[in-house]
């Protein structure tokens, strides 16, 4: 499932898998960091969505969610249980996709302007945005993360995969 | 084939692995996070009429709504109005901050944005009260609330719930519904009235210059 790292274009795929790695690990570190940092805002947001309404699970969501953003994302920069890291995040990825834009289309409605003129703060640590350039961001986020579980970016990692030895 | 099966296998067990190990540790942060949230709090306490909904998103753009639509300052009152709570527009918190009773603690005013929001500008003698870390001002707050004839609540204005809640709080805690005011406006409106800001600690006597 990895490009042959002794041709060109294997090293240029694995150059690009681990920049891409570290490009979504630092992006998820940061954005989990901003909401950590501001959990109550991030709470209000979350609750926007109307997924949950026990106080529990909404605070549990709003509470967990920023600093898992955070742990996934120093698992992918270290290198760490890449492939596992990669399928959470893509299993998180779709499902939010999926609420900023059903958002987005609520937004849409009620204030009667062209889709990508929708902008708000969908609680992804970036604070208001375009929901065009965010569905955007989202879909390459999530194509850079099935590369990442393909096996791509093996290199400079300290442990690609926890149950098996790292293939070098 | 055996091989992919046995490679997807492993990969949706270590998904497993770090979704466990990462909400574990996540929880543990937010324990750990001077700013963490209470998991058993309900920070959205409701009035009456109304179940634990999410705020209706205010439908404020110019020229965008029909003249059908409620305006925002229509929404507002009918947010109000569903959790309970009675709503004071502009003028009438204007008349109740320059009536003597406010100067002896007989008419309250109650900022309840955070304490940045509230440090850069506030209604001259408003306290402080955040509902979402109420902890540290809520003694002394509510002592104020119970001694006064009439409690007037803000935060920003517009989609922001903060008043509403800290009402609520307050109203729960034993402040009767009749002397508890939400100012709808809130302090944008007061700003952009220029209207007396004081910034910093309140009765700084530090006063803004009008916007």
């Amino acid at each position: 499932m990895t490009a042959n790292p002794k041709t060109w274009k294997g090293k240029t795929l694995e150059t690009g898998a681990v920049l891409a790695r570290w490009a979504v690990g630092a992006l998820f570190i940061y954005m989990g960091m901003k909401k950590a940092m501001h959990p109550v805002e991030f709470l209000k947001l979350v609750r926007q969505y109307e997924m949950v309404h026990t106080p529990f699970l909404l605070n549990s969501i709003a509470a967990g969610l920023p600093w898992f953003e955070t742990f996934c994302g120093i698992l992918l920069l270290a290198g760490i249980a890449v492939r596992g890291t990669a399928l959470t995040l893509v299993g998180v990825l779709i499902p939010f996709t999926g609420l900023v834009l059903h958002r987005a289309l609520v937004l849409q409605s009620l204030r009667a302007i062209p889709f990508c003129a929708v902008k708000f703060d969908c609680g992804c640590g970036a604070g208001e945005v375009f929901i065009c350039g965010k569905l955007t961001e989202n879909v390459i986020l999530i194509l850079l993360s099935c590369w990442l579980v393909a096996g791509f970016g093996r290199a400079l990692s300290a442990r690609h995969t926890l149950f098996h030895k790292s293939v070098e | 084939m055996p091989r992919l099966k046995s490679e997807i296998r492993t990969i949706v067990f270590e998904a497993v692995i770090v979704v466990i190990v990462g909400f574990g540790l996540a929880l543990l942060a937010n324990e750990l996070s001077p700013r963490g949230l209470a998991l058993s709090r309900n920070y959205f306490p409701t009035g009456p009429n109304q179940a634990s909904a999410p705020p209706k998103p205010i439908q404020a753009l110019p020229g965008a709504a029909s003249t059908n639509e409620p305006s925002e300052a229509e929404q507002i009152s009918e947010r109000l109005h569903d959790k309970g709570l009675q709503e004071l527009k502009l003028d009438q918190v204007e008349t109740r901050f320059h009536d003597p009773r406010s100067q002896d603690g007989r008419i309250v005013f109650v900022d309840a944005r955070d304490p940045d929001h509230y440090q850069e500008g506030h209604i001259p003698g408003a306290y402080e009260l955040d509902p979402y870390h109420s902890e540290k001002e809520f003694g002394v707050v509510l002592p104020v609330c119970q001694l006064a004839e009439a409690v007037v609540v803000y935060c920003t204005g517009g989609d922001c719930e903060d008043g509403d809640t800290t009402a609520i709080l307050l109203r729960d805690a034993g402040i009767p519904n009749q002397k508890l005011f939400v100012y709808g406006g809130g302090f944008t409106a007061w700003e952009t009235n220029h209207l007396p800001v004081e910034t910093g600690p309140r009765n700084s006597g530090l006063r803004a210059n009008p916007k």
